[in-house]
């Protein structure tokens, strides 16, 4: 096999992941694979560093051009992996945008309707790295909205793309959620069932998908 | 006085709809507590409640109140939406649509144990009406309010009946609304005491007067809707959407056989006069060929005119829209091969080619078109057609759509209630018609809507989940399961968004051309093998099988199978016509019953049929069916709110017919 052979794959998945607007299971087997070959390019080049006559050592240009074709195929390795991660951290933020930040829903409940088709079962996808970005990305935000911002009227998740024209809105219920309690009082929502409310109140349950917009 | 007279009626001292709808604002802006839980809406599913909810939906979100719709299938799902609202600490307003009249609302059993700020709407067109909610009075009584038809005012035997009855001091009997007790009580009094005879006397006629109230079978009053526009007539706030949605829910009324001609003509004229209110009168070029044409893309104007009685007949093609119609049906009787004949002998008359008839009628010959109306009013009455036409309303739709009837559109809104999910139907295609079947005529029909893209998406979600090997195939059990509990609701929001959405009404006008089909293919069938049995003044058919049974496993469906064998068979069965003496003529009640094969239940419609066609009895078939099963022990069920629709056991149905006939002999 080739070298940069699994890189490539890795790059495919990443592109394919994308065209199929869906986030894969983390390859681990791949990427460790990719890591055995770049200690192993590595153990080359130290060889052929070490057959390098030490007198001359511009002069033999075979080795020369060895240490060249080696260290190329790693540049390319690293750089086949970052894309990779960076590709799935991209994604993860805008899941974790997509469902207004609520990451206990997006790691513990297997699926909501916004993000079905991407999320469905999400940690079992993941690395425990990648949860463990989640949750610090999460941290960071809290932090930043606490402290940077310095305001609770802020919603950072509030929808930008669609601004409200009302302050009531018309929701039907897509998933139970149980009683929600509001400023004004409970309310249970059920399925099959239809309610004028308050928008403040259950935006967030409109961005996570348990409700939705009857326009 | 807690039932409210119509506006007309209305005075300085007796509130009507308006103060009624200006209250629930006033409890709901006094309250503290003003989410979606304190104003609800249980509606009933029909067109009818349907109109009525989605129109005080509009007024309620003018006026900023937030509010809750549930639907409601029947007395057993209200009963426990009653046990479940008991829990909610701010409901304030709760409003029955098309539901609740008959109930004893005041008793404990229903809303007399609530808190005391809340108040109960009912907005009902079903009747005869408990006389403990419309007169009863005192703390509990003045928070259920009837919005009344004026009905109530004639009925002051009755209340004058029921007061003495209620508040007369009997001993060992603490004050009981409860009609039942209350005459065995009567009787068993009558035993012990001859003494006053004179007064028990005067009693007796009371509780005959309350008797014969109740038990005359049921029949209906104002639409819902007709209730709701009123209300909106007094705030000043009609607009084209709201009258149209009353109109609707008053020719459901009409073309369910709900209410007679002449009560049909009574809320016509109303609506004809607030049409031309509203409407600018139409520009002599929009009436061209009997129809009105829209004058502009935004043009949502409701126009009167004379409809014709075929089914759905601008959307279909003429010789089918006149097959389908149970007017022409009973008429020519269609099912008979010289029934058919005549159909095209009638055609033919008025010059019309059998190719022509088979075109959708929109691409049929212009001038054919435009003579339609004068040739059927030449010519039709030669084979009987007589009525062919009755006043009502078109809209229309801008350039989205050909203007749509006030009836076509009650035919398509009542498919979706009632077939748009749970049933597989197939639909024709428009235009495949004459590829044969090789190309294939249709397509299986698939609502389309928000409520139904939901379900596309849970049945994502159900593989996503299941996709762990052996959890997929309980998963996929238990999602269906679900699903089959809650199609009606599905349904009952497919057609409340059809109310205002064009797209979805026009589809589902294809749905409803595939229900009819269906029955008059049901229909055919009965009469050609003579499945109608007569037992003791009752006419009888079964359903056991058949390509559709499941289909008219629903009771929606059933009604109107019922229907069209009613109408179709008014004049010709024996029995319906005494011979020599016209006076005597008596027509069968009719019974239909269909096994519904997954539950093993047969669903059981009770239509009384009237004498003339227009005309409207009441139906009495909620008590007989009441009373035989008491008598027969059957277990049976009633599903909806129509007490003339019963779920009988399969194995008890025999017994059941049986003790029904004889009951009916009394």
């Amino acid at each position: 096999m080739a070298y940069g052979d699994d890189a490539t794959q890795l790059v495919i998945e990443s592109k394919r992941s994308q065209h199929a607007d869906s986030l894969l299971k983390y390859n681990d087997h791949l990427v460790r694979a990719v890591i055995r070959e770049q200690r192993d390019l590595e153990k080359l080049i130290q060889a052929a560093l070490a057959r390098l006559a030490p007198a001359a050592p511009g002069d033999d240009v075979a080795v020369t051009a060895d240490v060249v074709l080696y260290q190329t195929v790693i540049l390319r390795n690293k750089r086949c992996l970052l894309a990779y991660h960076a590709h799935r951290l991209d994604r993860l933020k805008d899941l974790y945008w997509s469902v207004g930040g609520a990451l206990p829903l997006l790691l513990s409940a297997p699926t909501t309707a916004v993000s079905a088709n991407a999320a469905g079962d999400l940690r079992s996808r993941l690395s425990p790295h990648e949860v463990d970005f989640l949750r610090a990305y999460n941290d960071s935000l809290i932090d930043f909205r606490s402290g940077v911002i310095d305001t609770e009227e802020l919603d950072l998740f509030a929808q930008i793309s669609k601004p409200p024209k009302d302050l009531h809105v018309l929701v039907r219920v897509v998933r139970d959620c149980g009683v929600i309690q509001t400023e004004v009082g409970a309310i249970d929502f059920r399925r099959g069932q239809r309610f004028l409310v308050r928008r403040a109140d259950v935006e967030h349950l409109i961005v996570q998908g348990y409700l939705d917009e009857v326009s | 006085m807690v039932y409210l007279p119509p506006p007309h009626l209305a005075s300085e001292t007796r509130p009507s709809y308006g103060e009624a709808y200006t209250n629930i604002l006033a409890a709901h802006r006094r309250s503290p507590l003003t989410s979606a839980s304190s104003v609800i809406m249980l509606v009933a599913p029909d067109v009818d409640a349907l109109c009525a909810a989605h129109m005080l939906a509009t007024l309620l979100k003018h006026d900023d109140v937030m509010h809750r719709v549930i639907p409601v299938s029947g007395h057993a799902e209200l009963e426990k939406q009653r046990d479940e609202l008991a829990t909610y600490a701010d409901l304030h307003t709760l409003i029955l649509i098309n539901m609740g009249a008959i109930l004893d609302l005041p008793s404990e059993d229903w809303f007399g144990g609530f808190s005391p700020q809340l108040s109960v709407h009912v907005i009902d067109s079903s009747r005869p009406q408990n006389l403990s909610s419309l007169f009863g009075g005192g703390e509990i009584g003045e928070r259920i309010v009837i919005w009344d038809d004026g009905g109530a005012e004639r009925m002051e035997e009755e209340q004058k009946a029921w007061e003495v009855l209620t508040f007369e001091p009997e001993p060992g009997s603490d004050e009981d609304s409860d009609l039942d007790t209350e005459l065995e009580e009567e009787e068993e009094d009558e035993y012990e005491e001859g003494s006053s005879t004179g007064k028990r006397r005067s009693l007796d006629m009371f509780a005959a007067r309350l008797e014969k109230h109740y038990m005359s079978g049921t029949w209906h009053g104002q639409s819902a809707s007709g209730t709701i526009y009123l209300l909106a007539t007094v705030l000043e706030r009609i607009d084209n959407d709201l009258l149209w949605l009353a109109i609707l829910g008053l020719t459901f009324q009409y073309t369910t056989s709900r209410i007679s001609r002449d009560e049909y003509d009574k809320y016509q004229s109303i609506y004809q006069d607030e049409v031309a209110r509203i409407n600018p009168a139409p520009a002599p070029s929009a009436m061209k060929d009997g129809d009105f044409k829209s004058q502009n893309p935004d043009d949502r104007s409701v126009y009167a005119v004379d409809e014709l009685r075929f089914m759905l007949f601008r959307h279909w093609n003429l010789y089918d829209a006149m097959y389908h119609s149970s007017y022409v049906a009973s008429k020519l009787g269609i099912w008979k091969e010289r029934g058919r004949k005549r159909l095209t002998g009638l055609l033919a008359k008025m010059g019309f080619s059998m190719q022509e008839t088979q075109q959708t009628f929109s691409h049929m010959a212009k001038d054919l078109k435009l003579g339609l109306r004068d040739k059927l009013d030449q010519i039709a009455p030669e084979y009987g057609l007589v009525e062919l036409t009755y006043p009502s309303f078109t809209r229309c739709y801008g350039y989205l759509s050909q203007p749509v009837s006030a009836s076509d559109a009650v035919e398509a809104v009542s498919a979706l209630l009632d077939v748009a999910g749970g049933v597989r139907m197939e639909v024709e295609v428009e235009g495949a018609r004459n590829g044969g079947e090789w190309f294939g005529g249709g397509h299986v029909w698939e609502a389309g809507g928000r409520e139904n893209n939901s379900r596309k998406d849970e049945d994502k979600e159900n593989v996503l989940i299941g996709g762990v090997d052996n959890g997929r195939g309980k998963d996929k059990a238990g999602g269906e399961q679900t699903e089959e509990l809650q199609w009606w609701v599905k349904n009952f929001w497919t057609a409340y968004d059809a109310l205002d959405d064009i797209h979805q009404l026009k589809r589902a006008l294809n749905l409803s051309m595939s229900l009819h089909r269906a029955i008059i293919r049901q229909g055919t069938s009965i009469i050609d093998k003579q499945d109608i049995r007569t037992l003791r003044g009752h006419r009888v058919v079964v359903l056991t099988q058949g390509p559709d049974l499941a289909l008219f496993a629903h009771p929606g469906v059933l009604s109107r199978l019922a229907l069209w064998l009613v109408d179709a068979l008014r004049d010709r069965l024996p029995g319906s016509v005494v011979a020599g003496a016209r006076s005597k003529r008596k027509s069968l009640p009719f019974i239909v019953a269909c096994l519904n094969e997954k539950e093993d239940t047969y669903i059981v419609v009770g239509v009384t049929a009237a004498l003339d066609f227009g005309d409207v009895r009441k139906n009495e078939f909620g008590l007989a069916f009441l009373d035989a099963k008491e008598r027969c022990n059957a277990r049976t069920r009633h599903g909806s709110f129509d007490t003339s629709v019963i779920e009988i056991n399969k194995d008890d149905l025999r017994v059941f017919l049986e003790t029904m006939c004889e009951t009916g002999d009394r």
